[in-house]
């Protein structure tokens, strides 16, 4: 099957600044050199703690933040360096949801004016013809005609979600890098606004980039996944097999944390500053199973199964 | 139109900012319609000079040809100039009627042309950022720095006086604050969820700016240029009343400035126009303030 996007070794730092003369003090290295890729119709769970780095590793893939370093292919295509005006078909192809509906709805514009918006970018049909796509968008995402004219302060958190995913459906993507997409909302939304995820991407053939910190929402949805920690991948695998097997002992614990599995492994210690991430092993601070040279030596991804990449001296 | 309508309920609970919008109102029908119903302001009568209002009286020394000198005669007002009349017989209702339409010209021009560059440099700065932010903002400070009265009278002494550009001038000087307030208001928008949606369904930096941006600024613009209005108004009047206004206008400025000199023989001429003044700035700070607090989310009138 087909890569829709690849990126290799990318990198987003932001600086940090103080003081009168702006005197750059540093840099919080959100991502730091991340490689892998989606494949058509495939999703990839995206996991790890807060401020690991998920959601700017969401927004790089989209170019919605200039990545520092790496490459990011777009079916094949080098994208990196592309101005704006060269990307208007990537910006039809891949598209993002959020994790905050309310925010994600500009309180000043109708729902119908929000979603015609993304039509109107892209010259996608005449006025009527726009009008008729809208219904038809607000049908698929499960709501009815009657919610064109309202604002985004008249609907629930689901409904407001339901129209963000409308709005990314609008210019019929191929991506979709979900941002916590059901983390702000009642569990019982959640399930709604999953199992309409899931319904849309065997329909319209979506990917999905899928970034939560839910494992049991990643375990849901995916088809594989990705642990992050300290603005690097730790371990890849399939939904299964990272589940049955995690080898990483970050994944180890992370998964040891959900309710009802025995032998809890609580880590010890703060997330290291990713102003200044330790020396080696990004994780060797809160490991059990630290080994000398995890303190001086950063190491490798490697395969270890079919599929199955981790980042981990001991394997 | 709804939103409109939410906001139009919620100010009606604020009593001040409805007696504020009357007179407002009352004042642009009466400079609207006004000058139909009264005298030429620029008519001149001599056997009419110095007539107080209606209710007043007032001694006042004439030349008599009989006496062959100064009498002291006690002149009452008449409902032919129920507000007075000047130095010169002309009826003062029709030069405040008069007065009204420059204020009010002065001040929505002026406030207009202030607040529309004020909202497209604090715009550009907070979006584009960066070294645009800077250069922007530091240009900014600059003409915060600049005392404004002084400038207007330098700007006035080296071109001339003339409404238009007077208005002008107020305008170009008094966008520092709207730049301000825009900025700060998008800085924190532009982060915001919709604005990243619209970037990543491909919108050009105009469309995010005139269709999001702005309009989500748009009920601080409003409050703040209600409440510039009355700082026009007075900066006009200012600029009259020392002399330096359009001489071919009846300006409320103009009318205190010449009435300063009689002040002894017809206090009317000073005071009538002082009142309006008051009354007018004073109205558009209700609205303002009342305004502010319908469009403040946190704000509730029951």
């Amino acid at each position: 099957m087909a890569k829709i996007i690849e990126i290799e070794n990318l990198r987003k730092y932001y600086p940090v600044t103080r003081g009168f003369l702006s005197k750059k003090r540093g840099d919080v290295k959100a991502v730091d050199g991340v490689s892998f890729f989606i494949q058509e119709g495939e999703t990839l769970g995206l996991a790890g703690e807060s401020g690991c780095g998920k959601s700017t590793l969401g927004r790089t893939i989209l170019k919605l933040e200039e990545p520092d370093s790496g490459n990011i292919l777009w079916r094949g295509r080098d994208i990196t360096k592309s101005r704006k005006n060269q990307l208007k078909e990537f910006r039809k192809d891949c598209q993002i949801i959020f994790q905050d509906p309310k925010s994600s709805l500009d309180p000043r514009m109708t729902v119908g004016n929000s979603i015609e918006e993304a039509l109107i970018i892209h010259d996608i049909g005449a006025r009527e013809e726009r009008t008729r796509m809208v219904g038809e968008l607000l049908l698929k995402v499960g709501l009815t005609l009657d919610y064109m004219p309202r604002y985004p302060h008249e609907l629930s958190g689901g409904q407001q979600q339901r129209i963000g995913i409308a709005r990314a459906l609008a210019v019929n993507p191929g991506l979709i890098v979900a941002d916590e997409p059901v983390s702000a909302l009642d569990v019982s939304v959640q399930a709604q606004i999953l199992n309409l995820l899931m319904e849309l991407k065997t329909q319209l053939k979506l990917s999905y980039l899928f970034i939560a910190h839910n494992l049991w929402v990643i375990r849901y949805i995916s088809d594989r996944v990705a642990i992050m920690y300290l603005g690097k991948i730790v371990e890849l695998a399939d939904k299964d097999e990272l589940f049955e097997n995690p080898l990483h002992p970050y994944t180890v614990a992370l998964l040891s944390s959900l309710p009802g599995s025995r032998n809890r492994k609580v880590l010890r210690g703060e997330v290291p500053s990713p102003m200044n991430p330790p020396d080696g092993c990004r994780f060797h601070t809160r490991c059990e199973k630290k080994l000398d040279r995890c303190v001086s030596i950063e190491p490798e991804m490697k395969e270890v199964g079919k599929g199955h990449f981790v980042m981990c001296h001991l394997y | 139109m709804k939103l409109a309508a939410y906001y139009l309920e919620r100010l009606k609970g604020n009593k001040t900012a409805i007696i504020g919008l009357a007179f407002i109102i009352f004042l642009v029908l009466t400079a609207l319609i006004g000058p139909f119903f009264t005298v030429s302001p620029t008519q001149v009568n001599f056997s009419e000079k110095n007539l107080p209002p209606i209710g007043f009286s007032s001694e006042q020394s004439e030349y008599s040809a009989k006496v062959g000198g100064l009498v002291m005669t006690n002149m009452h007002g008449t409902w032919k100039h129920p507000l007075g009349t000047d130095g010169m017989g002309r009826d003062l209702l029709s030069q405040l009627i008069s007065g009204a339409r420059v204020s009010l010209l002065v001040g929505l021009l002026a406030t207009g042309l202030a607040i529309v560059i004020g909202a497209i440099i604090g715009v550009s700065s907070a979006y584009f950022g960066g070294i645009a932010d800077s250069i922007l903002m530091r240009f900014t400070d600059i003409m915060i720095t600049f005392p404004f009265l002084l400038l207007l009278i330098l700007i006035v002494y080296m071109f001339g006086s003339s409404l238009a550009l007077i208005i002008l001038s107020i305008g170009l000087t008094g966008w520092t604050g709207t730049a301000r307030l825009v900025r700060s208001e998008t800085l924190s928008l532009r982060t915001r969820d919709f604005v990243i949606a619209s970037k990543a369904l491909g919108a050009s930096d105009l469309r995010i700016i005139f269709y999001h941006l702005l309009p989500n600024t748009i009920s601080s613009i409003i409050v703040l240029a209600t409440l510039s209005i009355p700082g026009a108004i007075l900066a006009e009047a200012a600029l009259s009343f020392i002399g330096l206004g359009d001489p071919q206008v009846a300006s409320w400025g103009n009318i205190l400035n010449a009435g300063q000199n009689d002040l002894q023989a017809a206090w009317w001429i000073a005071v009538e126009p002082g009142i309006m003044l008051f009354f007018t700035v004073i109205s558009f700070n209700f609205l303002g303030e009342g305004l502010r607090d319908a469009f403040d989310p946190k704000g509730d009138y029951n």
